[in-house]
């Protein structure tokens, strides 16, 4: 592809997003929540798309396309399970909305803190998700700066594809907090779905339709079509990817604070379907792209090169490669921004908010602001040193964030739960996932998620157990979740009895 | 959480557990596009009409 194109792409896409960040303010916020939750007003079209973008990050379509050509069907496979699992949300999503409403939380962190009734809670998951993110946003950059040295043959140079997108990130995140980070989410997401289905429909009809394209590889690549497949797809190796990404929506904090943000349980809805119909249509086209370039492109020594072999192929019109492959890079930036700013609210809320009595908000918030840049500094000199250690603790970030999902389901539903209970489970899970990761040991042939999950799950239950719960808390909270999850249901059948008695 | 939220949860759970054993079991020679492929692109869609039930009475 032609350098200049390229460039050209990327200005268009930068000057139309800054545009939109700039027109997404509203105001001038000096609250926590107005910054960082655009002040629980957000409506559900937006919040799915950028829902949408704050998942699938570049590793979407590089990454997925990838699996897939190296391993098969079962990519399509995981990646659904992670899709079910975000059912988790039409459980967990009224219940955190509620919460967030009546106490005013701003961090999911926060919401466990108070609910267990102990500051240090909020700290200790507050720090160990940013131990885990960073390095995961790093990765992130990194796949830009590769991306970009990769589909220009080094014309653009890797160092400058990774200050291109922290600078971006941290525009984006900086202009008008969520909002901003929101609305170039959308674009990106609306970008990506449109360009990315056209390329896929495209290299189909191009393979001969949907009959040949299956045909050629029921014929050729029979392996490709089950698991275990050629193998890759061990069920040890599907469930250890699987589990924690079953779990993503409550344990990753830039999507699972999500839902305090809606503006109502009808948005909070509005976000939930308008993901689910965008996710599968972008699992669908990321798993066709690996199975196109199975076809088209077999022995590719690096299996994430399959997407930009497909980008420039022959089938695809250089502006249509052009677009999808900024769609691409927005993706990466979409996640980063968003990851950027909650660990920001993260730091500002749990770490400072609780380390030093009575702060107020805006000076919350001006921490908030300050630590952003700082945040995105460290995950772009990450990125430049590649160490061994940052794509370590990378690929352990979902499986390390997984050990905070059961003080998450108690905070709802256990009220025996203790703070104790939660700072055991959460640290040394966490800390026996790292060491997994680092030794590379698979025990049983079972990932470094499965165990940490499960540990974290006995840990949390048996020192609760033998510790004092915080009864008055948890009673109250609880007591109203529960109460209010019956009202605001109860109150929705009744008009809708009314509306049919009205005869509308 | 009320009878309604407990059913819905026990079903979710029974669909993500077959699209964990049905590819490994009754599909594992089905080398064709209506073996694993279809299967896991049916649980999505019986995914989203599960969360179309569950939020059903979620108003503004």
């Amino acid at each position: 592809m032609s350098n200049s194109l390229i460039w050209w792409g990327i200005i268009i896409y930068t000057v139309a997003s800054l545009f939109i960040a700039y027109l997404s303010r509203s105001g001038k916020e000096v609250s926590m929540s107005g910054y960082f939750l655009g002040n629980r007003k957000m409506n559900g079209f937006v919040s799915a798309l950028s829902y949408s973008a704050t998942t699938y990050s570049a590793f979407m379509m590089v990454g997925l396309a990838g699996l897939t050509y190296r391993g098969g069907v079962g990519a399509l496979g995981f990646e659904i399970i992670y899709f079910a699992g975000v059912t988790l949300v039409a459980f967990f999503g009224p219940r955190f909305w509620l919460a967030g409403n009546k106490y005013g939380y701003v961090t999911p962190s926060e919401m466990l803190g108070d609910r267990y009734d102990n500051k240090l809670v909020a700290v200790v998951i507050a720090i160990s998700t940013c131990i885990f993110l960073i390095p995961y946003s790093a990765v992130q950059l990194a796949g830009v700066g590769y991306l970009v040295e990769g589909m220009t043959n080094g014309g653009i140079s890797f160092t400058t594809g990774v200050i291109i997108a922290t600078v971006l990130a941290i525009l984006f995140s900086f202009i008008a907090g969520i909002r901003s980070v929101m609305w170039t989410d959308s674009l990106q997401a609306l970008m990506m779905i449109v360009a990315s289905t056209v390329v896929v429909l495209l290299i189909i009809q191009g393979l001969g339709g949907f009959s040949g394209f299956f045909g050629s590889l029921e014929a050729n690549y029979p392996d490709s079509l089950t698991v275990p497949g050629n193998g890759y797809w061990s069920f040890a190796t599907f469930l250890s990817m699987t589990v924690p990404w079953l779990f993503f929506s409550l344990s990753n904090p830039q999507v699972s604070q999500r839902m305090f943000m809606p503006s109502s349980l009808k948005s909070l809805r509005g976000m939930l379907l308008g993901f689910l119909g965008f996710g599968l249509v972008y699992t669908l086209v990321s798993v066709l792209w690996g199975f196109s370039a199975v076809i088209m492109f077999p022995g590719l020594e690096n299996p994430d090169v399959a997407t930009p072999s497909l980008l420039s192929s022959e089938f695809v019109p250089p502006v249509l490669g052009i677009i999808v492959m900024v769609a691409i890079i927005a993706a990466a930036i979409s996640t980063i921004d968003s990851i950027l700013l909650t660990l920001a609210s993260l730091f500002a809320r749990d770490v400072y908010g609780n380390m030093k009595p009575n702060v107020s908000e805006s000076r919350q918030l001006a921490i908030g602001k300050f630590v952003m840049p700082i945040i995105a500094i460290m995950a772009f000199a990450f990125a430049e040193l590649q160490l061994d250690l940052i794509a370590v603790l990378s690929v352990a970030s979902s499986a390390g964030l997984t050990v905070t999902v059961p003080a998450i389901i108690g905070t709802f539903f256990w009220k025996r739960g203790t703070a104790t209970g939660v700072i055991t489970s959460v640290a040394v899970s966490g800390l026996l996932v790292l060491m997994l990761e680092l030794s590379t040991l698979k025990p049983y042939g079972l990932g470094s998620g499965v165990w940490g999950l499960l540990v974290s799950t006995l840990l949390f239950v048996g020192v609760s157990l033998l510790t004092k719960p915080p009864v008055e808390k948890a009673e109250e909270f609880v007591t109203y979740i529960n109460t209010e999850m019956k009202k605001s249901l109860k109150s929705s059948k009744n008009a809708n009895r009314e509306t049919v008695n009205k005869g509308y | 959480m009320g009878k309604r939220e407990v059913f819905w949860g026990v079903v979710s759970c029974i669909v993500i557990l077959l699209a964990y054993i049905i590819p490994y079991t009754f599909l594992t020679n089905v080398a064709n596009w209506y073996g694993s492929f279809l299967l896991w692109v049916g649980v999505a869609f019986v995914i989203i009409i599960i969360n179309l039930i569950i939020t059903k009475d979620w108003r503004s």
